[in-house]
């Protein structure tokens, strides 16, 4: 399943504020799942349960497995178990947001059903156009006129690149229209030949150095060159990847500009631009394209 | 043999350092020389005649197929190995007919370089 679109489903159901949503996302780093959290999503506990032992938590100093065996809501196995397992990144975001006070476990609980109910038609198969059209379409409010085809391709590559090259713990946000846009730290790229598209990249210095961190799997600490030659690598990489890919799939054939840091304070945007912001925990950053024929 | 000299050309100072630091850790006495676009490489080359060269192709001023295909001209049996994010089939078939001896994608494993060292300048 796509778990990235999690926090998109939250938005569109109005369960939260962006602002809210990237509060939540940048405090994933320092969150540790919860036993209560997990044994929710696992259907082993309700809601109404996981509060009744955090209201004796707050009472005795004891622990939640501790507290779940002796009341017979969980066995010694189970609470092994839950330790152990694999969960998905979403479980530990719905998590955040009862943290903060935004929603209720029992909110959580529907939540995730709900999400996954909705999701489970989709389990995810990037090799599929059609299947991640229609998640395109679900969750970031994509009119079918507003992306054409091959904005569309460019978009689920730039998915499949930052799972790659950066992380799979983001959370993209609906394509938002733009003529104009405020610059941060920002690389163009220009590509040319049967299709002409103009793609930036763009995210606060602070985000630069971890996403170069990542990247680059070095540990960069301050905003410096290596920083900014990972973002215009990786846009050089992503835009070459989709040049490929497009001269394989449909014949046409692609030139890359090199790409080059942008020193305006404010882009001007042609016609037909699109901003999309794109959350990690270690902030957001925003893709900019804009696809002419 | 003598020092290995090795060209490093790319017009991104990350992977320069990236392969830099590869190939110093593999060939501690190897001298390397940089540099940032395609006519500069073949000056370079020109100059310090390098045992091998790792050349880009995407770069600004001349692309890397130009350059390779410029120091074929100097040196037909120049050793060079293409290091591309990604190239077009045409750019990658243009850069094996100008003379290039081998492709390496970006980001590279440092396996790869590993390897590929060994059997540029394996002893004997």
């Amino acid at each position: 399943m796509y778990a990235q679109f999690f926090g998109s489903y939250l938005l569109n159901n109005k369960i939260v504020t962006p602002d809210q949503l990237s509060e939540a996302i940048s405090k994933l780093k320092e969150s540790r799942m919860k036993l209560g959290t997990l044994a929710m999503h696992q259907g082993l506990m309700t809601a109404n349960e996981v509060d009744e032992i955090c209201y004796i938590q707050s009472r005795e100093d004891k622990r939640f497995g501790e507290i779940a065996i002796e009341r017979d809501y969980l066995t010694d196995e189970q609470v092994e178990e839950l330790l152990h397992a694999q969960n998905p990144d979403y479980l530990l975001l719905g998590q955040n947001l009862v943290d903060m006070g935004l929603i209720s476990n029992e909110q959580l609980q529907d939540l995730l059903l709900d999400y996954q109910n909705d999701t489970e038609i989709y389990d995810m198969d990037l090799e599929n156009q059609a299947h991640f059209d229609q998640l395109v379409k679900k969750f970031l409010i994509v009119s079918e006129d507003n992306l054409d085809e091959y904005a569309k391709s460019y978009l689920k590559l730039l998915f499949n690149d930052f799972v790659r090259f950066i992380g799979e713990d983001f959370t993209p946000m609906a394509p938002v229209p733009a003529t104009e846009y405020p610059v941060n730290y920002c690389v163009k790229q220009v590509i040319n030949g049967d299709l002409n598209a103009t793609t930036y990249l763009d995210m606060p210095k602070e985000t630069a150095i971890e996403f170069a961190s990542r990247y680059a799997s070095m540990d960069f600490d301050e905003f410096n060159e290596y920083v900014k030659a990972s973002v215009e690598d990786f846009l050089n990489l992503h835009n070459g990847l989709y040049g490929v890919n497009i001269s394989n799939q449909n014949s046409v054939e692609l030139a890359l500009e090199p790409p080059t840091s942008v020193d305006e304070d404010i882009i001007e945007l042609d016609d037909d631009s699109y901003v999309i912001p794109f959350i990690y925990p270690f902030g957001t950053l925003h893709l900019i394209i804009n696809f002419s024929k | 043999m003598s020092a290995p000299v090795i060209l490093i050309c790319d017009d991104s100072i990350l992977a320069r350092k990236q392969l830099h630091d590869v190939v110093e850790r593999y060939i501690p006495e190897v001298t390397i020389y940089e540099a940032t676009d395609g006519r500069a490489a073949i000056d370079i080359y020109k100059d310090k005649n390098p045992d091998l060269t790792f050349i880009d192709i995407t770069m600004p001023v001349m692309n890397g197929i130009d350059a390779i295909k410029g120091i074929k001209e100097i040196d037909a049996s120049s050793e060079i190995v293409v290091v591309s994010s990604v190239g077009t089939q045409t750019e990658l078939k243009e850069a094996i007919m100008a003379g290039a001896k081998d492709f390496i994608q970006k980001p590279f494993s440092v396996s790869q370089i590993k390897i590929l060292l060994e059997s540029f300048f394996k002893e004997g």
